[in-house]
């Protein structure tokens, strides 16, 4: 498939690129063409298919499920295995379902979100405007500690969480994911504040703003742009977490990620397979959600995250 | 210039905040009242310069607004302190409810009040140094430009040093110590690392992550930059396409794990269908088959992480030059030719970004195995991360946990070490 993708376009390299004047003469249906779009199309199958199957098997019913083909559309549709998903799936002693891993999962995601986009874009904005001696070396090593395995943090957080009686709570995870989103949210709103003019900047320190003046009258209603960025990349960020989920909470206060995984592997019980994809598609329903109504943003934002400078 | 009293003062400062952070820690014991001795030298620093310029003069101190503030952070300070005392508690019942946490921050409170007031000091005594303004000294430069910018910092650099340096430097120390339940900070040299290397479970873990990280490196470059060439050839439905590529890259490596273990299920998944369609003796169960269940997960991974790397190469290509094309037609070059030898090249500090991000979370792999196999079958797809869980959280002992993490950090070093030599050391660029 890889060989087919170098090579497919280098059938008729006439068709691309600077076309001259007037309509392009292309036919619908040349050999390029027919290769190029059949290659995509048989990847994005590939791509679509577990989501296609996902949805299937939660739509049917435990026995269609042991007979069939996962492939196969359902016969008798039902939403039971959603319900129960959301209602009465159990993991362990509580038999309330996912709703209580959602409900828990917002009340981490909402106030993380909020804290670690306010601390970032502050940051951000020192950084790029009120450069002092020594923020460059602090946030070089804030930049690398994004690269620092996770693992390698993780037990001594927990002992500062425990000394301040935070450990296993929901503040303490919401400090977690404050801490871990900083770096990249700081690159993304240094990045953005830097691009924006100085003259702006100096105009408004002529006019007598100061640090807060300036961050709360120029630059935070310049940059709504960014902060839809930052808020996409952490929600799904903080609502795919599982790693922080397992370690910093108890089993009350489980994320939706960590309880979905409870759900789903639990040893003991029948394995109720379209009760178990509904509540996969339940968990990943809200990031999907973002991930289609925000487009070009959410491509921008890793974009971002991804390419340096 | 400095003088040798102010720079005797700078480093009385840095050193005390460095003795504190070691004293919190834990790694100082008895001597942990060392930071405040370094204030002293700060203070000790200030009466000389005070003396140097012949003695203080209050009155005509145009800094001593900057000094009062430092007043009211100290002050500030000393409340947060005075929190934590028990007798404060008690006249105040408001507290009681998160009493650890105040307990938690006494100390920080009485040595941040301490450094205020030292602060306070110098300011007074710079003041009565340099009266005319047109050039502040060191001092005055660090504790009043840019303070609003500077304590807007602050998080960033207690998160820096505090978390990601502190924090790695810790357990670094402690997996040279033969913790077990609790952590404990005798030195016993190597002796975790022996039994480390010595653990089949280990060693297994680290062989997966070898499979799981060349081919998860090589195919996804390869699948994700042939993507993004068949995309860039200015395609009807682009968008489409991309978002379709992309979409699992929204989903968490749990639902991610989920789905592809109900897809490779024997029983159901895509084993069944093709043996329904007439090839009866085809097997296709990488979970359950140890030989090949690092595989599976990279199936998986793949299906997860491709899309990424596409919008990383895809951006790239859209910064290559046009005319780059057109004089590879010009000399008739096959457009394969070009992509290989010109475009290819041209694109290195993307590849090099990709390769970088692709190999940071190869580390870290670990819900993706937790939800597919959760290690199985036996021990077969191991991977370190969850080595490290294991055993910091679930066996109970530490030490192979740090040891393990640790082995984990030097990985991510190894490749992070030349890179950032690539990126940052050949050029200044900030």
């Amino acid at each position: 498939m890889s060989d087919l993708a170098v090579n497919a376009p280098a059938v008729a390299p006439e068709t691309d690129v600077a076309a001259p004047r007037g309509p392009r003469p292309t036919r619908a249906l040349s050999r390029r063409n027919i290769i190029l779009y059949g290659t995509l199309i048989v990847v994005a199958v590939y791509y679509l298919l577990p989501l296609y199957v996902m949805i299937m098997t939660s739509l049917k019913g435990m026995p269609e499920i042991r007979l069939g083909n996962i492939f196969a559309p359902p016969l008798e549709m039902t939403f039971e295995p959603w319900v129960r998903a959301w209602a009465e799936a159990c993991t362990g002693l509580n038999c309330d379902g996912l709703s209580r891993g959602f409900w828990n999962s917002v009340r981490i995601t909402i106030p993380s979100v909020v804290v670690s986009i306010a601390i970032a874009s502050v940051n951000g904005y020192a950084l790029a405007n009120w450069r002092f001696k020594g923020a460059d070396a602090f946030f070089t090593i804030l930049i690398f500690g994004a690269f620092i395995p996770y693992q390698v943090m993780i037990y001594p957080i927990v002992i500062i969480l425990r000394e301040m009686g935070l450990y296993t709570t929901l503040s303490g995870l919401v400090i977690v994911h404050s801490i871990f989103g900083m770096p990249i949210l700081t690159l993304l709103f240094r990045n953005y504040f830097t691009s924006i003019p100085e003259e702006l900047f100096k105009a408004a320190r002529v006019d007598g703003a100061g640090f807060w003046g300036i961050y709360f009258k120029i630059m935070l209603p310049m940059s709504l742009p960014i902060f839809t960025v930052a808020v996409i990349l952490q929600v799904t960020g903080i609502w795919n977490d599982f790693l922080f989920g397992v370690i910093y909470t108890k089993p009350d206060n489980y994320p939706m990620t960590v309880q979905l995984n409870n759900i789903v592997n639990s040893v003991q019980g029948v394995k109720e397979y379209n009760v178990n994809m509904a509540a996969t598609i339940l968990t990943g329903l809200v990031p999907l959600v973002i991930y289609f109504v925000s487009g070009k943003l959410f491509v921008r934002g890793i974009a971002a995250g991804a390419v340096k400078g | 210039m400095r003088s040798l009293a102010e720079r005797v003062y700078v480093w009385a400062i840095l050193l005390s905040g460095v003795a504190f952070a070691a004293s919190r820690i834990g790694l100082l014991g008895d001597a942990g009242w060392l930071h405040w001795l370094f204030l002293a030298a700060a203070l000790g620093a200030v009466a000389v310069l005070a003396v140097e310029a012949n003695g203080l003069k209050f009155g005509d101190n145009r800094l001593r607004r900057y000094a009062l503030g430092w007043i009211i952070a100290a002050a500030v300070a000393l409340v947060l302190w005075a929190f934590g005392q028990k007798q404060v508690q008690e006249a105040l019942p408001f507290l009681t409810a998160q009493r650890r946490i105040w307990g938690a921050l006494e100390p920080f409170g009485l040595y941040l009040a301490g450094l205020f007031l030292t602060f306070m000091a110098s300011l007074l005594v710079i003041g009565t140094l340099d009266p005319i303004a047109d050039r502040p000294r060191p001092i005055e430069r660090t504790l009043i430009r840019r303070l609003p910018a500077k304590v807007a910092a602050v998080p960033m650099v207690m998160v820096a040093l505090g978390i990601f340096v502190g924090a790695t430097l810790w357990t670094v120390y402690h997996s040279f110590t033969s913790s077990k339940l609790l952590p404990k900070s005798d030195f016993v040299g190597f002796d975790q690392y022996e039994r480390l290397w010595a653990t089949n479970r280990w060693i297994i873990s680290i062989e997966n992550l070898a499979i799981y990280g060349v081919c998860s490196l090589t195919f996804s470059l390869i699948i994700g930059f042939c993507l993004a060439a068949l995309l860039d050839q200015k395609i009807r439905f682009e968008n489409t396409f991309r978002t379709i590529f992309l979409y699992p890259f929204a989903l968490s490596f749990i639902v991610t794990g989920l789905v592809w273990q109900w897809l490779l299920t024997p029983e159901f998944g895509i084993q069944k269908i093709v043996r329904d369609l007439g090839w009866t003796n085809f097997t296709f169960d990488p979970l359950f088959n140890a030989d090949i269940v690092i595989y599976g997960i990279l199936i998986a991974g793949l299906w997860q992480g491709t899309g990424l790397i596409m919008v990383i190469m895809l951006a790239g290509l859209r910064g290559i030059d046009q005319e780059i094309w057109k004089a590879s037609r010009v000399d008739g070059i096959p457009m394969w030719k070009t992509y290989l030898f010109v475009v290819i090249p041209m694109m290195r500090p993307v590849f090099i970004t990709a390769l970088v991000l692709i190999a940071s979370g190869i580390v870290r792999v670990y819900d993706l195995v937790v939800a597919q196999t959760s290690g199985g079958p036996g021990l077969a797809s191991e991977v370190p991360a969850k080595y490290v869980y294991d055993y910091m959280f679930g066996g109970q002992n530490l030490g192979q946990g740090f040891a393990a993490s640790t082995m984990m950090l030097l990985t991510v070093l190894v490749v992070l070490i030349p890179w950032a030599y690539l990126e940052f050391g050949g050029r200044k660029r900030v």
